[in-house]
Order: structure tokens, then sequence, then C-alpha cells
């Protein structure tokens, strides 16, 4: 018993992206993508509350998530929103997912030597063409595209694992939601702090369906 | 050291707070004697607003009464209220704000407030800013007690009396498993009415209850 | 404070508002985390006619692969390209410098040297002192023909007829100092340096994925992505698909996204009106 304790403590104080906890995935469909996180918000091993909002809608196509430090997550999901509001009003257009992963790369970047320790998970389609686009950044803003599936979070090694293998390319939406959803279940398993909860959501052409899903609660 | 406890209902939301004033190892007053009025970690934000606060003990003054008059200035600038929502939104700015600059606040914070739309509403915003709405919260090592009892008996659409009891049974627990001295809380009860103080659940009256239960 | 109506434009440049508190937060005893590194082989020479500059694609965070196929050289002008090892994110802004040179070669009219790029580059790091961890191989053909340097973190930097850097430069470094030798071929020059990135690729262990390749002559650039895909992932013998249904779903939203119309309005090229 004891040991399974300093263990979890040990974990905890490692990063301070563990503060709070969580998990994110993104991955490309056939003409669609999906993005899921989970639903914890905590404090340490103290869990607060299992309805958190992870993942933001930043245009009708656009889904951004900032796991990491909770309060940075809201601080860093702030100053894209008015970033963003201001491209929109200047140039009268929807942003290119690919140019809001600049803006937030550049957000990051500015704070190079004192960064906001989040590691943004980008997922959306061109407003034009509607061609699928997911990104990943560590905490200081290098972009990394994927042409498959990108995750982040407390549980990252877990969830590379279950998408290693799970993944196959040209998914219709039904079946991405599936796999999706089981990689980020079965990755949460394996975390103490996130979990508790998850929603899903899958951005079509023409819908986005957000479905929240039925975990473990311990 | 110090407890706070916020419970949202459909009606009204609950907030209680320790009376408790320590000093490194020592108490300086635990609220016994009702001559001092002790307004002091529970302030008024607005006429259906109330903030908790613990923390470092020049910060959590000092933090309340800026936000708290900057709640008021901002009704008075605009003729309407800052919903409870938007209020708490502010606050967490404010202290994130300040978290970056040479002078951040340690504070803790849980915001309760009757918003005429929504009803009834709680925020928990920890030191370092992070805002979440919650059912219920609380902050401190009291959490770990009255959070389990909580999740255990909480119910959405409880009376006044019976999230009254349930709040006393939080404080009991407390008395029973935390090993520091917290007597004494204060209650205040938010709703549509406004802001209502309910009578203190202190180590006496539930003492009284347990004798006459007996 | 931001308490006003309108946010103030922040001032551009680095900023430094975090430090206090993250410094606060490590000294209470949390590790702060790690920027992605890109524990690398990178590496260049110069042929007879030109440079070839070579990279693998594994960008890794502490023992985690973070990226498997991530592009390592870098555009700077269209007759200069750099590798970059070292934080990714500041090899990716500090090859942002192309913005500069590109105005450098509108201002003056003719190609960039490759020493105008060089010193462009290690006047930003030294600025730094070695905070910015970009280790750079810079390679380009300007007027006075190939030319290929190495440039460190602190601002220090080399010119090399072969070179290579990163975690796998002393694997690679094997391949140069045994198989290198003066006015190679150009298909000489290319299979030399993609043997030295898998000397890395498949000796260090983080480098890793594929070869990247780009050569630069007088007046093209050949950029081959990937020139060599070193290893394969193995084919999954069966679906590990899930059947539909198999996840419980609590509730289902649908947001339908209703586009009202779509007009296309199509722009006739009307001949200059040379009338009057």
């Amino acid at each position: 018993m004891n040991l399974y304790l300093c263990y979890t403590v040990k974990k905890e104080l490692e990063s301070i992206l563990a503060y709070n906890g969580g998990a994110i995935i993104a991955m490309k469909g056939k003409n669609c993508v999906a993005i899921a996180a989970d639903r914890r918000f905590g404090i340490q091993a103290q869990t607060i509350t299992c309805n958190f909002q992870k993942i933001f809608e930043m245009g009708s196509h656009l889904y951004l998530s900032l796991p990491g430090l909770a309060t940075d997550t809201q601080t860093v999901m702030e100053k894209l929103r008015f970033r963003l509001n201001l491209y929109e009003l200047k140039e009268n257009r929807k942003i290119h997912p690919k140019t809001f992963a600049s803006m937030v790369s550049n957000l990051l970047y500015e704070r190079r030597f004192g960064p906001y320790f989040v590691e943004p998970i980008i997922a959306g389609l061109c407003p034009v063409t509607y061609e699928p686009f997911i990104c990943n950044m560590d905490l200081i803003g290098c972009i990394s595209p994927s042409n498959d599936f990108v995750v982040g979070g407390t549980c990252s090694e877990q969830l590379y694992g279950m998408c290693e293998s799970l993944y196959e390319p040209d998914m219709e939406p039904d079946d991405l939601f599936e796999t999706i959803s089981q990689a980020l279940v079965n990755a949460c398993d394996r975390d103490a702090i996130s979990g508790w909860g998850a929603v899903v959501h899958v951005i079509e052409k023409d819908k986005v369906t957000v479905r929240t899903i039925k975990t473990r609660m311990d | 050291m110090e407890c706070l406890i916020g419970i949202q209902f459909k009606d009204f939301a609950l907030v209680a707070a320790d009376m408790t004033t320590a000093q490194s190892i020592m108490v300086m007053k635990n609220g016994t004697d009702f001559v001092v009025s002790d307004e002091q970690k529970i302030h008024k934000m607005s006429d259906k607003l109330i903030m908790a606060v613990s923390g470092e003990s020049g910060d959590t003054t000092q933090f309340s009464e800026y936000i708290g008059k900057n709640i008021q200035l901002y009704k008075m600038r605009n003729g309407y209220e800052l919903s409870p929502k938007a209020a708490a939104l502010f606050t967490r700015r404010n202290l994130a704000d300040y978290l970056r600059s040479r002078t951040p606040y340690f504070v803790n914070l849980l915001m309760a407030g009757y918003d005429d739309n929504t009803g009834p509403e709680l925020y928990f915003i920890d030191y370092l800013a992070s805002c979440v709405k919650v059912p219920y919260a609380a902050h401190g090592y009291g959490g770990f007690f009255s959070l389990s009892i909580l999740d255990r008996y909480y119910k959405h659409d409880l009376t006044e009396e019976e999230a009254y009891i349930l709040m006393k049974r939080c404080v009991r627990e407390i008395h029973k498993r935390l090993i520091v001295n917290l007597p004494n809380f204060k209650i205040q009860k938010v709703s549509k009415e406004g802001i209502k103080e309910l009578e203190p659940i202190t180590a006496k009256n539930l003492a009284t209850e347990d004798a006459d239960k007996a | 404070m931001s308490s006003v109506l309108v946010p103030e434009i922040p001032a551009p440049g680095f900023s430094f508002d975090l430090c206090q508190r993250n410094n606060f937060l490590v000294k209470k005893g949390f590790q702060a985390p790690k920027a992605v590194k890109t524990g690398t082989t990178i590496a260049g020479v110069v042929y007879k006619d030109g440079v070839v500059l070579g990279g693998d694609t594994r960008s890794t965070e502490n023992t985690i692969v973070a990226d498997k196929n991530c592009s390592k050289i870098h555009y700077l002008t269209e007759n200069i390209y750099c590798c970059g090892a070292g934080t990714a994110a500041d090899t990716e802004m500090t090859t942002m410098i192309s913005s500069q040179l590109e105005l450098h070669h509108l201002n003056t009219n003719r190609i960039v040297p490759v020493c105008t790029a060089n010193a462009m580059i290690k006047q930003l790091l030294f600025r730094y002192q070695g905070n910015i961890g970009a280790a750079l191989i810079l390679g380009g053909v300007d007027l006075d023909g190939p030319h290929l340097y190495c440039i460190y973190p602190h601002g220090s930097s080399d010119r090399h007829l072969y070179t290579s850097m990163g975690t796998g430069s002393l694997a690679a470094m094997a391949v140069f100092e045994s198989r290198w030798k003066p006015d190679m071929t150009e298909e000489e020059a290319k299979e030399l340096v993609a043997d030295a990135i898998r000397a890395g690729v498949f000796n260090d262990l983080a480098s890793g994925s594929n070869v990247d390749l780009c050569v630069i002559r007088k007046g093209s650039v050949d950029y081959l992505r990937p020139y060599d895909i070193a290893n394969v992932k193995g084919q999954r013998n069966i679906s590990y698909r899930y059947k539909r249904g198999t996840t419980a779903v609590l509730n289902k939203i649908v947001h339908p996204i209703i586009i009202e119309g779509e007009t296309v309005r199509r722009l006739e090229t009307e001949p200059m009106d040379t009338s009057s």
C-alpha cells in the first residue's frame, strides 16, 4: 500500500505539467478530424471536478486543447481568443488551422525563457478546402504537424502506445470516434491523474459531433 | 490550515469559512468572542455575490478588497452588475496577472453568487488562478474530509435546512479528523433574495446538539 | 492590468514576465518541463559544384519520440539552407532570419552571400549567450562558390568542407573521415551524406527514422524529403479496429454547420482598355 502511495507522490512532483493532470488526443480520419480529452480537474491527487473543459472551440471547424497547468490553459486560451478575434476582424475571413498553429507558436515562443506550462494540440479542417489538419507543440511552441495522430498530457506514453497500435489511415467518422475513444479510455486507465469522464469531438465538413463517453471513475 | 467550503444547490449556494485567525503556530482568535464581528474570510462583493478567501494573511484582505471595489466600480460605471461568472473570470484574470508580476497574491478563493437568469453558481479559484465552476468545493486541509462527505450526501435539490445539516456533517468530520483546531465556522447563503447570514456552526452548538440527542 | 476595456498591445520580442512565477514553482519542488530537443544527426559536405546537406527526422522529448518525421533542413534563401540541432523551437525560430535575408536580397539586388547569413545568425545567437539552444549547419552556394558553416549555440562558427552536428555527429563524422575526398561528384556526395546520416540513425538512439537531403548547386536546389526511408514500420497483419458501438456514449450532441447558400463569382479577365 505504502509503496503505491510513495510512487504517486513522486510522479506528481515530477513536473509542473502534471500538477492538474489531463490527457488529450487528436486524430485524422477521412475528410474528418477528431479531438478528445478527459474531464478531470484536480490539484495533484485531489479531484476538484469532473466536468472541466479542456477543448475549446476556436472556430466552426477549429478546435484547440491546452493540456498542462490549468491556470495557463485558461490564460493562454483567453490570449489566443483575443488574437484570433483580432485576426478575423482584420482579415475578414476564417483562419486556417495552420495559420492558427503559427499564432499559438508565436505566443508561446515569446515566452521562451519563462514559458507557459501548456503543450497545445490543434485539430481542424481548412475553412476553404476542408482538408484535415492536426498538430501538437511543446511548451515553447515548436510545431510538429502530423499525418496520423497527436497526443498530449500526463499519460502521453500510454496514449502513444494505444494510438500506434489502433490507428489506421482513412477512417470514417464513426470508426474514428471508436478508435480515438478507446485509445483515450484505455490509456487513462493507467494514469492516476487523468480520466473521470471524457469528451470526444468529431469534426466533419457539415457537422461537429460532441459525445461524452462513459469511463471508469476511479 | 484554513478551511473554506462552498456548496451550490438548485435555488441557493452556501459558503462556510472557519473563523480562526492564526499566526504561525498560534491561534490569535477563533471566533468564540462574538463581541468583535468576524467579517474576515467571507467578503460581500455585491448584493448577490460573496467571496470566501484563504491564504497569506495580508494578501487575502488586500486582494478581496481590490476585487470587491472594482466590482462595485463596474456597477457604477455601467449601471448593471457583473454576473457571477463574469466576476469570477475577472477575479481569475487579475489573480493570473498579479501572479506574473513582482507582487503576486497568494490567495485561494470560492465565489458564490446568484445570477437572475441562470440561478446560483459557485466558482473555485486556486492561488495559481485556475478557475472552475463546481457544484461543491473546498479549500485547505478540511477539503480532504468534507469533499468525501459531499460526494456521498450532496443532492442538487436540498432545502435550506437540509443543506445546513449537510454543512454540519462536513464540519463535524473536520472536528473529528483534522489535527488542526478549527472550532467555529461562519455560514452565508446566497439566493434570489440576496445574502443571508446563517447561524454559525460552532463546536459549542454541535456539542449541545449531541447532548440533546443523547 | 487587463481590466481596461481594450488590453494594450504587448511589446514585441521575448517576454520574461513568467520567469519569476516559474522560479517560484521550481523552488517549491516541481520540476520544470523540458522542451522538445532534436537529438539529431545533421551533416553537410562540399562537393565539386555545390553543397549537400542532410538530416535525420526524429525529434525527442526525453526518451519519447515526439515526432517520427520532422523536417530539420530549413529554408533560408533560394541559395542557402540550414540544418538545425538542439532545442527544436529554437532552430525553427532562428531560421526565421530568412525574412531578413530576403530583405537583404531585395535591398542589394544580388544573391545573398552565405557569409552574410552566417554573420546574422551568429550575431543573434551570441546576443543570447547560448540561451537559444540552436546548433546549425549552414550551407549554400553564392557567387564565390559553395560554402559550408557550422554554427554553435554560443555564437561561434567554423568553415568546413565536411561537417556534422548533433548527438549523432560522432557516428556521422566517422563516415566522413574514412570516405570523404575532395571534388566528389554529386552522386558520390549524396551517397556519402546519406551514409553519414544512416550511421547516426542506426548508432545514435536520439536520431532515427528517415534521411532527408538537400542538394544546393549554382542556380538550383533539390530538396529530397525523404531521400531514403531508412526504417519502414512493419505491416499490421490484422486490423485492431474496434467495432462501432463499443464505446458507451453518455450523450451525443450534433452541431450542424449549415452553409446557407454558396456563391462563386468568377472574375472574367477584361482586356485592358487602350482605346484612348
